[in-house]
């Protein structure tokens, strides 16, 4: 994970960023646990990837999100 | 501004200012280059044989240090370690999705594994393209598309579902009735390889059907072919269509499209440059070649997780153009002219690979053949067809018959299903070769 604090070219985040970060740390975080049933892990998964692709394509993180 | 108005898929990064563009790509290229040496096997040996760690990548010239990755080592890697061979970086099973393209050689394909994040990530890339050639979620877009094994529109379909689109699937349906579906729903967009594009044009017209008047499509968006970045085939197709005929350009081994010409359409596509370093090499020397000469194409993808792909050379050939040349506000460069052929000897046949040398080592599988033919032609100005012509050995004549079926399967089964139409040639028909043999002739129209 990049400091939170800044995207990949310095920049300050925006509270809109900083939500989108979140929301995907989150989801990612929900995607690795392995004691829920399996709506709940698939469902968290698939969103996990959508939000991986807003913060990585507006250079927010760097990262292979790391979830089969 | 609602956020239909805005001409990019992604305004922040598509318009950086060149230097902020390299500086990111340099960010992406250390992580990926670290993440391949840490989990591939293929590249980690390849790094080890130039004396090349992660850690000099320091500058984006650095890149140079890289040694180029070939789709022969990709294929030698996968046929040491059958399937995928040692450069996936995930355990298989963790993969969602399997894809192949024809190999270079004989019969085994080239195989790419894609994990969930991947999957998800190839569907952006066209999304960058769709919005940026106009495409918007109140479009009804029609995929004229088998949905088999190649990846071909497999990612712009899972785009437009992201993008908010009616999307239309066809995998199962003939030429007309996919005319007659487009007519029928009103389609706005439609997505093809280009000579199928023409050839539902011509369909139509044989059907009575004037799609300029009776349909409703403003966007014609072609793939798989150089031939979508050649002005008087564009036009053919608009002609027919009636609306707006704009190409994009990917490959299997990336799993989605590198460049998508945009609204403005500056006379090539642009590169999606916060996800892609595009270098253009001289073929032989590797050295880098200036804006507006033509060389080879090199790629480095940051998007594909489970297998790195890292100076890839493409044997596609390019001339890029600075940015400049569009005014449409992005600062990716521009590929003038599309893909513009290959340096090797690879033909696209209705979208399909066919490497010679491949169609050669099935055809001599089959000892009964003494001399063979490959010959490419276009049936109504549109239709590629491939067809290999064989002289069977003089006393082989009665194995034709079983040959025939034979042959026309096992080429099919090494080419994604693509069709060949195999003749047979008289005694002493095809030219014989004491030095470098000619089994190929393409007698395409070349615009
Ligand atoms: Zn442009």
């Amino acid at each position: 994970m990049t400091n939170e604090a800044t995207d990949l070219l310095g920049n300050a985040l925006s509270a809109d960023e900083r939500e989108l970060v979140d929301i995907y740390t989150r989801l990612k975080a929900l995607s690795g646990r392995d004691d829920l049933p399996p709506v709940a892990t698939a469902n968290a998964k698939q969103a996990m990837v959508l939000m991986w692709n807003a913060c990585n394509d507006l250079a927010l993180i760097c990262e292979e999100p790391g979830c089969d | 501004m609602p956020v239909t108005d805005s001409p990019f898929w992604n305004p922040k990064t598509e318009t950086l200012p060149r230097e902020q563009l390299q500086a990111l790509q340099l960010v992406k290229l250390q992580h990926l280059v670290r993440r391949a040496w840490d989990t591939s096997p293929f590249h980690r040996r390849l790094y080890e044989k130039a004396s090349v760690t992660p850690d000099q990548i320091k500058t984006f010239d650095d890149i140079h240090r890289l040694p180029f990755m070939t789709r022969e080592d990709w294929m030698e890697c996968q046929a040491q370690k059958p399937l995928f061979g040692d450069m996936i970086t995930r355990p298989e099973s963790e993969a969602i999705r399997y894809h192949l393209t024809s190999g270079t050689s004989g019969r085994q394909p080239l195989r790419v594994l894609d994990g969930r994040k991947d999957w998800s990530w190839i569907a952006d890339m066209w999304c960058y393209g769709f919005w940026g050639f106009g495409i918007r979620p109140t479009d009804k877009v029609f995929f004229a598309f088998s949905y088999g094994s190649f990846i071909g529109f497999w990612g712009a379909h899972y785009a437009c579902e992201k993008m908010g689109t009616l999307t239309l699937a066809s995998g199962n349906m003939s030429t007309e009735q996919r005319v007659k579906q487009i007519v029928e729903m009103g389609v706005t967009v439609v997505c093809a390889t280009p000579t199928y594009a023409l050839r539902m044009g011509q369909t139509a017209e044989k059907m009575g059907i004037d799609l300029k008047k009776d349909g409703k499509v403003r966007r014609i968006i072609v793939s798989g072919e150089p031939a979508g970045s050649i002005p008087a085939v564009k036009q053919m197709i608009e002609d027919m269509w009636g609306g707006k005929c704009g190409d994009t350009a990917g490959m299997t081994e990336i799993g989605t499209i590198m460049i998508f010409e945009c609204d403005h359409q500056p006379g090539g596509p642009h590169i999606i440059e916060d996800h892609f370093i595009e270098e253009v090499l001289d073929p032989d020397s590797g050295e880098p070649m200036a804006y507006g000469e033509r060389g080879e194409r090199v790629v480095t993808s940051f998007g594909r997780g489970f297998m790195p792909l890292i100076r890839y050379k493409t044997k596609d050939l390019v001339c890029k153009v600075p940015y400049t040349t569009c005014d449409c506000g992005r600062t990716g460069d521009i590929y003038e002219g599309g893909i513009l052929g290959r340096v090797d000897d690879m033909k696209l046949v209705r979208g399909t690979n066919v490497y010679p040398r491949a169609v050669e080592a099935v055809v001599r599988e089959h000892s009964e053949i003494e001399e063979f033919q490959i010959i490419l032609s276009r049936r109504d100005d549109v239709q590629d067809e491939i067809t290999v012509k064989v002289e069977l050995k003089p006393d082989q004549a009665d194995q034709w018959t079983r040959l025939e079926g034979q042959l026309q399967k096992d080429l099919a089964e090494a080419h994604e299903g693509l069709r060949f139409n195999v003749e047979l040639a008289a005694q002493d028909e095809l030219p014989r070769f004491e030095l470098k043999a000619k089994r190929l002739q393409d007698l395409r129209p070349q615009y």
